[in-house]
């Protein structure tokens, strides 16, 4: 299969599950990040906790393609501001922007199109800011456990058991409004 | 100002969740972790390289091979979008709408305020994006499943100027749907 194709197959089945798990939904994005509406924090908790998990299982099958990003501290925490600011703004960001956009959401297609722009502007400061900023406090293509010199296993294992056990002991039930949007519609 | 419910997502958080770790679990398997902010640039620096080749090619970063055609990253973003439209279709979520529950609350029904809110979103997205090598997809979920060190910095960064700038934009709460 050629990696167009593989890459076609893989992002029809992440544009799908975004939406439907409505992550591509910009209101469930500002109820949690009002903290008002738990659905989409529990729903990232589970989509992290999981795909750490399977990783690692591939990883230790040998069977895992990692691609790490190079740990820039002053440019991931700058970029991490400004990207925060546009998603607290929008509820979007550059995957659901898309997913939402192919919903017929009009906002977040013009989202998309503030997207082509900054990239622009990005790749027209990148050689006067970007540079120098990267070159300062670079840890390199780096991992947790590399920089701690432990291994996979011991942030993995205690991580997702922990997180399980949050996401059971904190779990939406009736009658209690601990996650409203979650529990079942009142009648 | 508006009194109506968010609405309920399609599938409950954890069976959603699993859904998509299963899909990072197989992209991880197949060929490499999920990304999707890249592409932004890619498809801007493929413009570039037609419109000013020169200054294209000595570019520090769009000079690069990768920035010159779309490869398995564009044709992710491609199958994202068709992807997520059939499910809309398939749950009859596919409608033309321009504001969100969460807006009128706060700013009532007229969406040229939302719209321009929107593209001076989607700039600081991408740029930020850019900046962080990755965005919510590559640097935040792929970042977290392979345990990198540059995930921690911009969890933190992306949710605590999330929050503030979500708490300034939407002061008020709709009723969340049960």
């Amino acid at each position: 299969m050629t990696s167009g194709l593989t890459g076609f197959l893989i992002g029809t089945a992440f544009g799908a599950s975004l939406l439907l798990s409505g992550l591509a939904d910009p209101d469930k994005i500002l109820g949690a990040l009002r903290l008002k509406d738990f659905h989409a924090i529990r729903t990232i908790a589970v989509f992290v906790l999981v795909s750490m998990v399977g990783v690692w299982v591939l990883d230790l099958a040998g069977l895992a393609n990692f691609s790490i990003k190079p740990a820039t501290i002053w440019t991931v925490l700058a970029g991490g501001a400004l990207l925060g600011v546009g998603f607290g703004m929008s509820g979007y960001c550059p995957g659901t922007g898309l997913a939402c956009a192919a919903a017929g959401r009009i906002d977040a297609l013009v989202s998309v199109v503030g997207m082509f722009a900054g990239a622009l502007a990005f790749i027209l400061v990148h050689p006067y800011v970007v540079g120098p900023l990267e070159a300062t406090a670079d840890f390199g293509k780096t991992t947790l456990p590399e920089i701690t010199t432990s291994s996979s296993t011991l942030w993995v294992v205690p991580i997702a058991a922990i997180g399980a056990v949050v996401l059971w002991m904190t779990r939406p039930r009736k009658g209690k409004p601990i996650d409203q949007a979650s529990s079942p519609r009142e009648p | 100002m508006i009194n109506e419910p968010v609405v309920k997502a399609p599938l409950n958080w954890l069976v959603g969740g699993l859904l998509l770790g299963l899909v990072q679990i197989l992209a991880v398997a197949v060929h490499k972790p999920l990304g999707v902010s890249t592409q932004f640039a890619v498809v801007d620096s493929v413009a570039i390289h037609k419109a000013a080749p020169e200054y294209a090619d000595s570019h520090p970063l769009i000079g690069k091979a990768e920035y010159r055609r779309a490869g398995y990253g564009f044709w992710l973003d491609v199958g994202l979008i068709f992807g997520a439209a059939v499910a809309a279709a398939s749950v009859r979520m596919l409608k033309a709408r321009t504001t969100t529950v969460w807006w009128r609350a706060n700013h009532g029904r007229s969406p040229a305020a939302r719209l321009s809110v929107c593209f001076v979103a989607g700039f600081l997205i991408l740029m930020g994006a850019r900046l962080a090598h990755g965005c919510t997809s590559g640097t935040f979920a792929s970042g977290w499943a392979q345990l990198s060190l540059s995930a921690l910095p911009f969890t933190l960064a992306m949710f605590g100027f999330g929050m503030a700038a979500a708490r300034i934009t939407y002061p008020k709460t709709p009723e969340i749907g049960r």
